[in-house]
């Protein structure tokens, strides 16, 4: 039995990348993969320091039914009603959770627990209903195909031909919540470390919490048809764990995820070349390497600091 | 200002059902006869999967009441993406869907998430949220790369694999049943023996280690148990979709139960209906998965629960507000009658719509309206007054019934009581207590009355120097003073 | 006119927690340049009264004004230092980081944070003898390190009126001396100052005013004046039976 191919540097490392033609493809892949990570890895950092990284578990799954309506309403695999659809449905989400949690007699996580199941159901069985009719592609949304990224139609504006659409539209994502995030750092950073001076300046605190949940519903849907509904979640916890590891200051966790993201991308890339499975899977297995290396050898892991204590 | 997210979600959770409707007519399978065989159940296979249901629901139920009052149920949802590698493996170990390996599988790598949860607690300083999202991504990574993997090597017999993503009713086999049979009594005798011991861990651990239970050893069976639940739903429900139904019937029997023996009955209720409800609705459509249904109906369960219950539910805190603002209204037109007569040195007993006008700051509608309201109550009469020596139309006037009489008194009472209260026990300075004793004479029970008579020691005026009716007057329906 | 320069006045104060009275027609009128100690038993509800002021916890009844404004503007003028539990420890900032968003309010959303508020930043840290700190992650400072780095984040506030939660909490006494003494250097530059506090011993000496409360203001003076064995055993001997039963009452019927 062949589970487990030979691992053969040459080709699991060349072989990509051996003619023009591979190298135009896999690249568009690769740069597909740095985006996601960067996106979803500056969106994380800010969910991981409030507490909230299963918050990002709960909105990734709760935007399918806002993903399959949008796309039932329009018709198309169109990302502007996606996106609609999808901040609507993740907006839901966060607010049903919170309505539960001050209403009810039911704890924050089994209210989350709740909702987030709830949606994720509801979001099957309408593309259950579906099935025959469209071609909304299950897998896709579930797993991500990352490696089908050079298969988008081309963006051709004006009669140019700008070249891969999804690419460019994860781009601009991307470059918005890179943007807004270094605008907004001091809000971002101020409300998630001591909310009670943020609103004693006068901040409207809310709203910005609100903020934050949109660039993570945003980052959420972009990156979905590449890493699918589930291993979102790794895309936002593992960058900025692992960075904490290294680093002790936000700015610095924040760029951390730039290399980190190219990491992944590599790593999960060949990786799933050599296994000849899910590149969004490989990523993930890659980043979670990365994550108890870091652990091991981080210069400020526990395990590190009780082992340099000891001699002394 | 939220109600329209819940709202919202129902109406697409019943438009869904009505989809489901017009999907069956269209594929020429008429749900009327299709609901007939479901009911039925002469199919074997139709009662195969609803007994299926009926277990996996009632074991679900169960082990949930613990997942919900511990607070683990994220810790389910981790566990459940956490067993999907061990179920690849266990699937190469058997080279085939062999129930027996995939258990043993995905038991052990529930096990390992488990694991990894505890490693990382004890050795970084990452929050539970943070270790959670990890575990469960990175174990689930893993499963899927191996299931892809196993696609691209192209095993035999690996179309059941694709099942546990959302489960897969019509493959449920008669091993399955089996395995959710054992599920549900192991998760039984463990309740049943360890019934105590569970409440106690769970209620204060500390006492419950000095008493000598073992409470880790107990921990750790809950969450063997917890995966073996798990595992044996993965068939009808799927990976993604089985935490649903460790936490919704719980937490829907939550919103009922006060103790834990009907906590863990109805839990269990919710759990069975739900399954089979939600396999009943999977049957009218074709290609409906029973999965996500069930969960669909247990969250509508949990929904109609959380408004329609007694006592919390908003249905029930609506209609109470509301009865009981007409109560504080009626109230207070009774203590502006009583200030009228009083005014008036008790010397006459009609009191004119004018009068309330006045006193109350109302409308004349508004005042009309109230004196209707006492009247209807028994608490005053009324009549039309002829047009006398002022120029004044005819209006209203209300003459207090015995009845009324003595609430009018009751509550002038309690609100100069409490007033006299506030500022000879509680300190308030006298020009505070006015405005916080509009609020407490209509809570103010008789009990309360009666300690705080004797704190004062039966005092006859209040702090503004004006007479606080004694229950005797009341009772006797005397004019306060009079005796 | 005088009335409307109080830095804080409370008036009628009713605040209740999920559907339980925690203040009760709570009065009181703050006057600048004081140095107010709270006390009162657990439950008491002086956290709540500095979170109502605060404009963190809605009233029930009654309002708060500081400087006659309403909290939601006036606001501004209060500097917080936050019960240490309620901080994320392993939070990725360092002290200068924590110091330095004590600025933050002095600016714009979208403008840059200068050089004169470094600097400001590292003067107050200067103040509390913690400037060697500053590039160190809030995480490996001690207890009393921690609760002066708060204050520098205070002191570069620099507002008019300070609100502390429990500042002495798991705090050695050598760091405790420390920060009373920049307390009353605080207080000398005509800070107002308000200091929950829960060690009745050291607050007759810290405090130049004590608030006593117990769900009800009991006492409000100068510490000569409230300082008396009769005041404090009202404070401290329980609630008032009937007064809390009602309250209780209202406060459930209060927001359904």
């Amino acid at each position: 039995m062949n589970f487990i191919p030979k691992f053969d540097p040459s080709k699991v490392f060349f072989e990509p990348w051996a003619t023009p033609e591979l190298i135009a493809w896999n690249s568009q892949v690769i740069l597909m993969g740095f985006l996601v990570c960067w996106a979803s890895g500056m969106v994380g950092t800010f969910i991981v320091v409030r507490r909230m990284a299963l918050m990002g578990d709960a909105i990734s799954h709760g935007i399918l039914p806002g993903i399959v309506i949008a796309f039932l309403t329009f018709g198309s695999l169109e990302v502007g009603p996606m996106l609609l659809g999808a901040c609507l449905a993740g907006l839901a989400c966060s607010f049903s959770i919170e309505w539960l949690q001050q209403n009810s007699p039911i704890n924050k996580d089994a209210s989350m627990a709740i909702v987030f199941t709830s949606f994720f159901a509801l979001g099957v069985t309408l593309i259950n209903l579906q099935a025959g009719h469209l071609d909304l592609d299950t897998d896709c949304i579930l797993y991500g195909e990352i490696g089908l990224t050079p298969l988008a139609p081309n963006f051709i504006f004006g009669g140019n031909d700008f070249g891969n659409r999804s690419l460019w539209v994860m781009g601009l994502i991307c470059a918005a919540i890179i943007i807004l995030v270094s605008l907004f750092y001091r809000q971002l950073l101020l409300t998630s470390f001591d909310a009670i001076l943020a609103h004693s300046i006068g901040w409207p605190v809310k709203i910005i919490h609100l903020f934050l949940m949109l660039l993570l519903a945003l980052s959420t849907v972009a990156s979905l048809e590449s890493v699918g509904v589930i291993l979102v979640v790794a895309m936002l916890v593992f960058p900025s764990v692992t960075a904490s590891f290294f680093f002790h200051r936000l700015p610095s966790i924040l760029i951390c995820t730039f290399p980190l993201g190219i990491l992944y991308t590599f790593g999960g890339f060949h990786l799933a070349y050599w296994l000849d499975c899910s590149i969004a899977a490989a990523m993930a297995i890659t980043a979670s390497i990365c994550f108890i290396l870091s652990v091991i050898f981080g210069p400020r892991s526990y395990i590190w600091k009780t082992a340099k204590k000891k001699p002394s | 200002m939220k109600n329209w997210v819940i709202v919202f979600g129902g109406l697409l959770i019943s438009s869904s059902f009505l989809e489901a409707k017009q999907i069956g007519a269209a594929e020429d399978l008429n749900w009327l006869t299709q609901a007939e065989r479901f009911i039925e159940m002469k199919d074997p296979s139709i009662r195969k999967v609803a007994l299926g249901a009926l277990l996996m629901g009632l074991s679900c139920g169960l082990i949930g009441s613990y997942v919900v009052t511990r607070r683990l149920s994220l810790f389910g949802d981790t566990l459940s993406h956490a067993v999907l590698p061990g179920i690849a493996v266990g699937f190469i170990w058997a080279g085939e869907k062999d129930n027996f390996s995939l258990l043993i599988g995905a038991g052990i790598a529930g096990f390992a998430g488990v694991c990894c949860l505890c490693l990382l607690k004890k050795f970084t300083r990452i929050h539970e949220d943070s270790s959670l999202g990890i575990v469960l991504s990175a174990f689930y990574a893993l499963g899927i790369c191996l299931l892809t993997r196993i696609q691209k090597v192209g095993y035999t017999d690996q179309s059941g694999l694709d099942s546990f993503m959302f489960g897969q009713v019509s493959a449920l086999s008669s091993n399955d049943i089996n395995g959710l049979f054992i599920t549900l009594l192991l998760i039984s005798l463990f309740i049943v023996f360890n019934f105590r011991q569970l409440l106690v861990t769970g209620f204060d651990p500390q006492f419950s280690k000095s008493i000598g239970i073992p409470n880790d050893f107990l921990q750790f069976v809950l969450w063997m148990l917890i995966a073996f639940c798990v595992i044996s739903s993965l068939q009808l429900v799927g990976v993604i979709l089985v935490s649903a139904m460790l936490v919704i019937p719980a937490a829907t029997a939550s919103l009922l139960a006060r103790r834990m023996k009907t906590y863990l009955v109805l839990s269990s209720l919710f759990g069975a209906g739900a399954g089979i409800s939600g396999t009943f609705f999977s049957f009218l459509g074709k290609s409906l998965p029973a999965g996500p249904l069930i969960v669909l109906v247990s969250a509508l369960l949990f929904l109609i629960i959380l408004f329609f219950r007694p006592e919390k539910g908003m249905l029930f805190c609506w209609l109470n507000t509301r009865s009981e603002r007409s109560r504080i209204i009626i109230e207070n037109t009774l203590k502006a009658a009583f200030q009228i007569l009083e005014q008036k040195g008790f010397e006459e007993n009609e009191i004119t719509s004018l009068e309330i006008m006045k006193k109350r700051g109302l409308s004349r509608p508004e005042v009309e309206k109230e004196i209707q309201n006492l009247t209807t109550a028994g608490l005053a009469t009324k009549n039309i007054s002829p047009i006398d020596q002022v120029s004044l139309p005819s209006q209203t006037v209300m003459t207090l019934t015995p009845k009324g009489w003595e609430y009018a008194c009751r509550m002038v009472r309690n609100h100069r009581l409490w007033e006299l209260y506030l500022t000879n026990e509680a300190e308030y300075e006298p020009d505070h207590v006015h405005e916080d004793a509009e609020k407490i004479e209509h809570v103010l029970g008789e009990k309360t009355v009666r300690q705080i008579e004797r704190l004062l020691q039966n005092p006859k005026t209040d702090p503004h120097g004006k007479l606080i009716p004694s229950i005797t007057d009341i009772h006797q329906g005397n004019l306060p003073g009079a005796s | 006119m005088k009335h409307h320069d109080l830095p804080i006045e409370v008036h009628d104060l009713t605040v209740s927690y999920q559907k339980k009275p925690v203040l009760y027609g709570v009065d009181l009128e703050i006057e600048e340049g004081s140095f107010v100690g709270i006390l009162g038993p657990n439950g008491a509800g002086k956290s709540t009264l500095i979170k109502t002021i605060m404009n963190i916890i809605k009233p029930n009844g009654g309002y708060v004004k500081i400087f006659g404004d309403s909290p939601k503007t006036g606001i501004k003028r209060i500097g917080y230092i936050p019960q240490k539990e309620s901080v994320d420890w392993d939070f990725p900032v360092t002290v200068f980081d924590v110091v330095l968003m004590g600025r933050y309010g002095y600016h714009g959303w979208l403008s840059r944070i200068g050089k004169e508020d470094r600097n400001k930043a590292s003067e107050c840290l200067e103040q509390v003898n913690m400037l060697a700190y500053a590039n160190r992650p809030i995480g490996n400072l001690s207890g009393g390190q921690q609760q002066r780095v708060f204050l520098a984040r205070a002191l570069a506030q620099e507002s008019a009126v300070y609100l502390m939660d429990e500042p002495f909490a798991g705090v050695d006494a050598v760091t405790e001396k420390t920060i009373i003494s920049i307390l009353q250097e605080m207080k000398k530059a005509g800070k107002t100052l308000m200091v929950v506090h829960h060690d009745l011993a050291s607050a007759k000496e810290y405090f130049d005013q004590l608030l006593l409360l117990n769900m009800r203001k009991v006492a409000y003076g100068s510490v000569s004046e409230v300082y008396t064995h009769e005041l404090l055993q009202k404070t401290y001997g329980g609630k008032l039976a009937v007064l809390s039963e009602m309250a209780t009452e209202v406060a459930k019927n209060a927001d359904t």
